[in-house]
């Protein structure tokens, strides 16, 4: 478990994390959501104590990371694909590594394997691709079998398979009760991983629910198409229904469901071309966040549910 | 697929742990056996010339004792402090190894993956100061012991005297070593400090190179240079190594002093910060 407590992070007169206090629960995966230069990395640097906060604090498990006796048991980290010397085997910089904290060389050869970095163990990090690096964060992270992990951007410039496997691992880690921490530019690559979901912009937490409450909380959208459009319009005008022409044939309705929009059709014997909901989407939802946080200054009240 | 351990680690973190992880990985780079073998190359090389130079300069001018300003040739410490001449070298080639051991944990990010392994940031401190101690030591004293048996029988091509149980090699051995140890650990803090190798290096470089310089011009317009360019590191690690070559009036215990204070110094100050700053 990470509890953040008004953590705020200021480098000279910017505020990078501003007053931030949130909970990431063990037993799921909680995504961490936000633009880039939000704040997510800043945040994750102060929870294993690379970054000092200006004010408030972290706790992992209860106690500062700083003072942890097993923090690579603890807390396993991915924070940049290349936090490793340029000149080191991947062999040589997990050793290291699991050197620190007294865990054996066989669960080095296990996370090579697990990582499917066991062929290039002996070559140089520095000739390694984006995605080759990430893996070796990776392997790095899960190196001492963490209660804890925490991974910033896990699956930047990874192939689809390593995509899909990185959300399986994320996945069966929270199975096994771990906590799980993982940050992303993407809303679509958090939509199939994440239970819970922290968004961050411009430093601030701008929400913090399960996942489903981001696409339930909007209005029904829905593209309708018909010859007689204008009968349709008669019928479903109403309390608390917008109609919005989109051309001569199509209209957006908001407020009523498809299945209502299609009964009224079928009771004033209108002919429909096309009835089409409009899936209100985690990407939705996440630009009508951002924006909100973009324009924080001049609108401090935040709007939520109004739709497309 | 997996992720689970075949054995549970107990995974805690000792400061003996982390010395293994920082000579696992010091001993995996190329950077440090190439400066390890030119410190010993370089040390022995010059060591070996200047004794053979001298030597034939002295034979091919027949008896020097009797000459102003060369009485010093046959004399028992001579020999034995040209074993040294090379000192400021090893010195330099450490001391690099020094500024290495700490900035190349932030010119290449490996400082994110060393201090989420070690939290204690002083704990990874002073495994690296233990492990640069102990390399520069025992490569300084492998150095100083291959330097002796070349220079052994060229000096005894041209009857100089020289004795490893002499005072006189005792001192380039033991005191040398110290010195370049010394240099080894400013290294270790100018890398803690600056984040930066070519910075590093330069520094390094400007203390021991460049100051002395300075200094001696200084000192033939003022008075208190002199008073200060005893103090460089140069100067006092040089003055116990060979005081004959090297003279100062400080006591030895007034040389050890400065010494410790610019090993202790520029440590604890990259110390202090090293638990203040950010790590990037």
């Amino acid at each position: 478990m990470i509890q953040a407590e008004q953590l705020t992070k200021k480098y000279g007169g910017k505020t990078v994390v501003d007053n931030a206090s949130f909970t990431v629960q063990e037993g799921m995966v909680t995504g961490f959501l936000g633009p880039n230069g939000a704040g997510k990395s800043t945040t994750m640097r102060m929870i294993v104590g690379l970054a000092k906060p200006t004010s408030g604090e972290v706790l992992v498990n209860g106690h500062d990371f700083k003072k942890s006796r097993h923090p690579l048991t603890e807390v396993g980290t991915l924070l940049e694909a290349k936090s490793v010397h340029k000149s080191l085997t991947p062999l040589a910089h997990l050793r290291a590594m699991a050197a620190t904290a007294g865990i054996p060389k066989s669960r080095v050869h296990e996370v090579l394997d697990l990582t499917g970095l066991s062929s290039v163990q002996r070559k140089k990090v520095g000739g390694f691709s984006l995605g080759m690096g990430q893996r070796l964060g990776i392997a790095t992270a899960l190196l001492g079998d963490p209660q804890v992990l925490i991974l910033d951007e896990p699956v930047n410039g990874l192939d689809p398979e390593g995509v899909a496997w990185v959300r399986n691992l994320a996945r069966q880690q929270a199975a096994d009760g771990k906590t799980v921490f993982i940050s992303s530019h993407l809303m679509s690559e958090m939509a199939q991983t994440a239970d819970h979901l922290i968004v961050i912009g411009r430093g601030r937490i701008m929400a913090d629910a399960p996942i489903t409450e981001f696409i339930d909380n909007g209005l029904d959208q829905t593209i309708v198409r018909s010859a007689d459009i204008e009968i349709l319009m008669n019928a479903l005008n109403g309390e608390g229904i917008q109609l919005r022409r989109i051309d001569e044939h199509g209209l957006e309705v908001t407020g009523p469901d498809s299945e209502t929009i299609g009964r009224r059709a079928l009771e004033y014997g209108v002919v429909l071309s096309e009835l089409r909901p409009l899936q209100r989407t985690l990407e939705d939802a996440y630009m009508e966040l951002t924006r909100d946080a973009v324009e924080y200054h001049s609108n401090t009240v935040a709007e939520t549910g109004g739709g497309k | 697929m997996s992720n689970h351990l075949a054995t549970a680690p107990h995974g805690k973190v000792t400061l003996f742990g982390v010395l293994r992880s920082e000579s696992i990985r010091f001993f995996s780079l190329n950077s440090t056996r190439i400066l390890v073998l030119l410190a010993i190359v370089f040390y022995v090389g010059i060591a070996a010339v200047a004794t053979w130079g001298i030597g034939s300069l002295s034979a091919s001018m027949g008896d020097t004792d009797q000459m102003p300003g060369m009485e010093g040739l046959s004399a028992p410490g001579f020999a034995a402090e040209l074993i040294g001449s090379g000192l400021v070298f090893s010195q330099l080639i450490l001391g690099v190894l020094g500024v290495l051991l700490f900035s190349g944990e932030f010119t290449t990010g490996s400082a994110v993956s060393t201090f989420l392994a070690s939290p204690r940031r002083l704990r990874v401190l002073a495994a690296k100061g233990i492990l640069i101690i102990l390399l520069t030591a025992v490569v300084q004293i492998i150095s100083s012991l291959l330097a002796f048996a070349i220079s052994k029988p060229i000096a005894e091509n041209y009857q100089m005297n020289l004795e490893f149980s002499s005072d006189a090699f005792q001192r380039v051995l033991w005191y040398g070593t110290l010195a370049v140890t010394m240099a080894a650990l400013i290294g270790l803090a100018l890398g803690m400090l600056l984040r930066n190798s070519a910075g590093g290096i330069t520094s390094l470089a400007a203390l021991f190179f460049v100051l002395p310089i300075i200094l001696s011009i200084l000192t033939t317009l003022t008075d208190w240079a002199q008073d200060i360019a005893k103090f460089t590191p140069d100067q006092l690690g040089m003055g116990l190594a060979t005081p004959a070559s090297v003279v100062t009036d400080l006591e030895t215990w007034q040389q050890l002093l400065g010494v410790a204070g610019w090993i202790v110094l520029p440590l604890v100050l990259g110390a202090i910060l090293l638990t203040k700053r950010d790590i990037k």
